[in-house]
């Protein structure tokens, strides 16, 4: 009983002193977004700054388009989620059940898309995209952000399949499903941390990227929230105050998300009742 | 569910499509700029006034940063693509005209309209004008906190004399708590007034760096003694840090560009604007880069498009519109009429800016600045952080920026 | 024999139907540019050729490998290389010791602690990675105030100093990183059955036994993949190395070998050159991924 009081209380602590080390920054961008006059820093360490206002809120949603390019990227975002966990929780399934032709080959091509610098992959891309007619449209950018999340996300759900005995599909197939159902009735559920994993990067992927969007969306109407907030930069004289306020609102829906799913995350209700 | 899943992304897809693919439009024009934000309001409200005069035309401007604006029109204009009308600072010219992107303008604009400008504005380049400016400047002053300086420095002695009053330790603990002067240290853009203080330059006139001049060897000498022999200047700055120390009131003065002003003005600081000092020892005075900002115009405009780009170009250069950002944002404008002004030659900040840009020099134009300024940024670097001595920098940097012309060339 | 064959190729079918998808979009993306930038890589494709470039041999290449450069290309390596490994041992460690915490049962509030945990990662890098500058400075820093203040240590010139300026660059992307491994890591750990650790527990076995014979093999599967990418992501991520260190500061020193690709192709406008670099960095990578993926056996299916 000891022992475990003894472990219960390093836990705290060190979960303590990490989520102070996780949060000490954001303040920062906390105190950012409240302080007058666009000051990215400042001589004092006070968290709350001198003058405070909510004045960069205030202007974020009533002067700057920002629910649009909220309502732009959640749009975009939850496409590439939603294609990114059908395809790869498919193409992932079939890695790891399956033995057939050019599979090992096709999980590290999986892998080399990842290493090429992406700066040289622009121009090429953008030529495509003209060709396809695919520039300035969002099927352009969700098409590319599917392309980039897929190879982790495939390459997660192989993972967890491998720790899903084969026992429990076989036992369905007496059972008269077929392979289909199998998985999708019984296989996909169990692996629900890892759809979990791969809905939260998708939507990441999508909710982030700003180097693509840059490129491919050129009409301000479409802008997405990296792009939104590009634009309170400016050479030299950025507009922090708003741009630490859209900051940490970018953070809300990802914070969201994560707390809607995690329970799918930490359950610990799914393999380990059903397997054994 | 699945197949659901997929119908309605089916769905999705094709009411996005006709939303937001719209085809080579005769009746569109696109300004890309980087402008910041103050300029960008002012110019969406001029480009809105243009689309009332003119109905059934859209001009459309979109803001991309500097080193984006410039990467992101090669890509687009190599393959055909990219806005109409491209908006920056004039070194933007000299790769663009070598890869053959941006179009001559000599011949669409008569000589009489073209002298309707100052000079200044017009950028040739190897016997071509590549660009029509509307703004002239992008250039450094001395801004000082009007609380805590009356008279700004006009030599360097009288800034060593003035620093040694204005650099403070108000609490007595040993540090610093007020320095007289701040620039941002990391961008050999704000060392260039030191370099042509002492006589030196960047490039002699057939472009070729000239970074290990004496010039250059005194010049970071002299910051060198600033920082750590007078301990007038903060030990460590970059843009960020000099902008808040100034802000905060704990530094008096700041070495800082046009852009700047309005903001110190918004953050409530009583602020002037001095041309920069004279060094005594040369006689020389400290001499900013001076460059316009204006308009070229994209190879792939279209013939039957490129009446109504011009249009646009003209409206947007009318003495009116420039007088209206040079009364909100202190810029200097480009057209004769509109610099003879009477606003403009009698607002305080206006017309010490004229006076520095006056004693300023034009930044060059051509590609190879880039691989300069990639070239001194180590050596400048380096001698404030104690690396390297003035000599060996200068040296260092010289030979850098031959290597790095001739890959560039190659 | 008919039989047979149709239901091999029902197989087949359902395999297609399975992967098919996600390659037709991934190649769909990839192949072209890939192959442009072979062709490339090739070509003398500058700023005095940006559109009458023609192909030169492996000419590029040879410069990549022997061209003097400042800083030197081999020393660039070498940092790239400590910059990815530290960085993904961090992430890793801290990642899969914070998941094991939080995924004590006896542990109150843990949707609160995990919230928290993951803000470094939901906050936009780009603002969190100038603070993280800020708080480096030597001044008005709170690093060093904390390290003088209370650890009674001296200052430390974090940006001023090659050395110092790149730990403080790895310190930022560190931060920013571990909570996506914990969040993989947290995924992983639902996979153990608990009977395993019941029985490990009959045996009378310690936590360290638990840990290395049952936790961590368990988690392997998914862990594998996680740490490849993080890797190769890691390998080429310039952000944050711009971001913090201002593009290089002091004096070029802290650069990672993609930098030279973004240098090269942007500033100077050698863009054969940089499409070469950028297929070494990629055959760099490759043989990486090859030789630890052989090691871990992590293409073959579950035992």
């Amino acid at each position: 009983m000891k022992a475990k009081t003894i472990r219960l209380t390093a836990s705290y602590l060190v979960l303590i002193i990490f989520c102070v080390i996780a949060v000490y920054p954001i303040l920062q961008v906390v105190t950012i977004s409240l302080r007058p006059a666009d000051r990215l820093l400042s001589t004092s360490l006070e968290i709350i700054p001198e003058n405070a206002s909510l004045s960069a809120y205030v202007q974020l949603f009533t002067e700057r388009p920002f629910l649009r390019w909220m309502i732009n990227s959640l749009l975009v975002s939850l496409v590439v989620t939603v294609t990114g966990v059908s395809l790869a929780s498919t193409a992932g399934y079939a890695f790891s059940r399956f033995s057939f032709a050019g599979k090992k080959a096709g999980l590290l091509s999986l892998l080399t898309t990842q290493m090429f610098p992406a700066t040289m992959l622009m121009l090429p891309l953008y030529i495509l995209l003209i060709k396809l007619g695919l520039i300035n449209t969002y099927i352009g950018v969700i098409i590319i952000y599917s392309a980039t999340a897929l190879p982790f996300t495939i390459w997660t759900m192989k993972g967890y399949y491998d720790t899903i005995p084969y026992s429990l599909e076989e036992a369905a197939r007496i059972d008269g499903c077929n392979q289909f159902h199998a998985f999708y009735r019984i296989i996909l559920p169990l692996a629900a941390p890892a759809l979990v994993i791969t809905a939260l990067f998708s939507f990441m992927t999508a909710w982030a990227e700003y180097v693509v969007a840059a490129q491919i969306l050129q009409d301000s109407d479409l802008w997405t929230l990296p792009l939104g907030l590009k634009s309170f930069e400016s050479n030299m004289t950025t507009e922090w105050g708003l741009y630490g306020a859209a900051s940490l609102m970018v953070a809300v829906p990802v914070i969201a998300l994560f707390l809607a799913l995690s329970r799918y995350l930490v359950s610990g209700l799914t393999l380990g009742s059903v397997k054994g | 569910m699945r197949n659901r899943t997929f119908r309605q992304i089916l769905v999705l897809a094709f009411f996005l499509v006709p939303a937001c693919s719209r085809h080579e439009d005769p009746n569109r024009v696109v300004i890309w700029h980087q402008m910041r934000v103050d300029e960008r309001v002012i110019l969406e409200r001029q480009l809105s006034e243009y689309m009332s005069m003119h109905p059934g035309i859209r001009v459309e401007q979109l803001y991309k940063e500097t080193e984006e604006l410039r990467s992101g029109f090669i890509i687009a204009s190599i393959a055909g693509q990219g806005p109409d009308l491209v908006y920056g600072p004039s070194d933007m010219i000299g790769p663009f005209k070598v890869m053959e992107i941006i179009r001559p303008l000599d011949t669409l604009f008569s000589r009489e309209y073209l002298d309707l400008f100052i000079p200044e504005a017009l950028t040739y380049h190897e016997g071509g004008l590549y660009q029509i400016a509307d703004k002239l400047g992008n250039h450094l002053t001395l801004v000082y906190n009007k609380e805590l300086v009356s008279t700004p420095p006009a030599t360097d002695l009288e800034l060593l004399e003035l620093g040694e009053q204005l650099t403070v330790d108000i609490n007595g603990d040993g540090k610093t708590d007020r320095y007289a002067l701040a620039w941002n240290y990391t961008e050999p853009f704000f060392f260039i007034p030191f370099l042509t203080g002492f006589g030196g330059w960047v490039m002699d006139e057939d472009g070729a760096p000239t970074l290990d001049s004496g010039a250059m060897v005194e010049a970071l000498r002299f910051i060198q003694d600033l920082r750590d022999r007078y301990r007038i200047v903060p030990g460590e700055a970059d843009y960020n840090i000099a902008d808040i120390l100034f802000k905060d009131g704990k530094s008096a003065m700041i070495i800082n560009g046009d852009w700047s002003w309005a903001g110190y003005q918004k953050a409530g600081i009583d602020i002037g604007v001095a041309p920069l000092p004279l060094m005594t020892a040369t006689g020389l005075y400290c001499e900013p880069m001076v460059s316009p900002k204006g308009f070229s115009v994209n190879i792939n405009v279209p013939e039957a498009k490129l009446e109504l780009v011009l249009d646009v170009l003209r409206f947007l250069m009318e003495p009116e519109r420039q007088l209206e950002t040079a009364r909100a944002l202190k810029t200097m404008p480009t057209r004769v009429e509109a610099v003879s002004s009477s606003f403009v030659q009698n607002d305080e900040i206006l017309r010490n800016s004229a006076i520095q840009i006056s004693r300023g020099r034009p930044m060059p134009v051509v590609a190879e600045l880039r691989a300069i300024w990639d070239a001194m940024r180590p050596g400048y670097q380096a001698v404030l952080g104690g690396s390297l001595t003035p000599q060996e920098a200068a040296d260092a940097m010289q030979a850098l920026a031959l290597t790095k012309i001739r890959e560039m060339n190659e | 024999m008919n039989a047979t064959t149709s239901a091999r190729t029902y197989h087949r079918l359902f395999i297609f139907f399975l992967i098919g998808p996600a390659f037709l979009i991934l190649f769909a993306v990839v192949l072209y540019p890939f192959l442009y930038n072979i062709v490339v890589s090739f070509s003398n494709m500058s700023l005095r050729h940006i559109r009458d470039w023609s192909i030169v041999g492996p000419l590029q290449y040879v410069k990549v490998f022997t061209e003097e450069s400042q800083p030197d290309f081999y020393v660039i390596f070498f940092k790239t290389i400590v910059w990815t490994v530290v960085n993904v041992l961090f992430h890793v460690v801290i990642g899969v010791f914070l998941a094991l915490i939080l995924n004590q049962k006896e542990i109150r509030g843990r949707w609160l602690f995990r919230t928290l945990l993951i803000l470094p990662w939901a906050v936009p890098q780009y603002i969190v990675a100038l603070t993280w500058r800020g708080m480096f400075n030597f001044e008005y820093g709170s690093i060093n105030l904390l390290i003088t203040q209370y650890l009674g240590l001296s200052a430390v010139e974090w940006l001023k100093s090659p050395t110092e300026a790149f730990i403080a660059c790895i310190i930022t992307n560190v931060w920013l990183g571990f909570p996506f491994m914990m969040i993989i890591a947290l995924g992983a750990l639902q996979s153990i059955p608990h009977e395993l650790y019941e029985a490990a527990e009959i045996d009378g076995a310690s936590w360290w036994h638990k840990l290395r014979h049952i936790t961590l093999p368990m988690i392997r599967p998914v862990m594998i993949p996680a740490i490849t990418l993080g890797t190769v992501w890691t390998f080429n991520n310039l952000n944050i190395v711009w971001l913090v260190s201002n593009a290089g500061e002091p004096s070029d020193n802290t650069h990672i070998l993609v930098s030279f690709v973004y240098k090269a192709a942007f500033n100077l406008y050698r863009f054969g050159y940089a499409a070469a670099l950028s297929m070494v960095i990629f055959v760099i990578l490759l043989v990486f991924s090859l030789l630890f993926m052989r090691r871990t056996r992590a293409t073959e299916a579950a035992a």
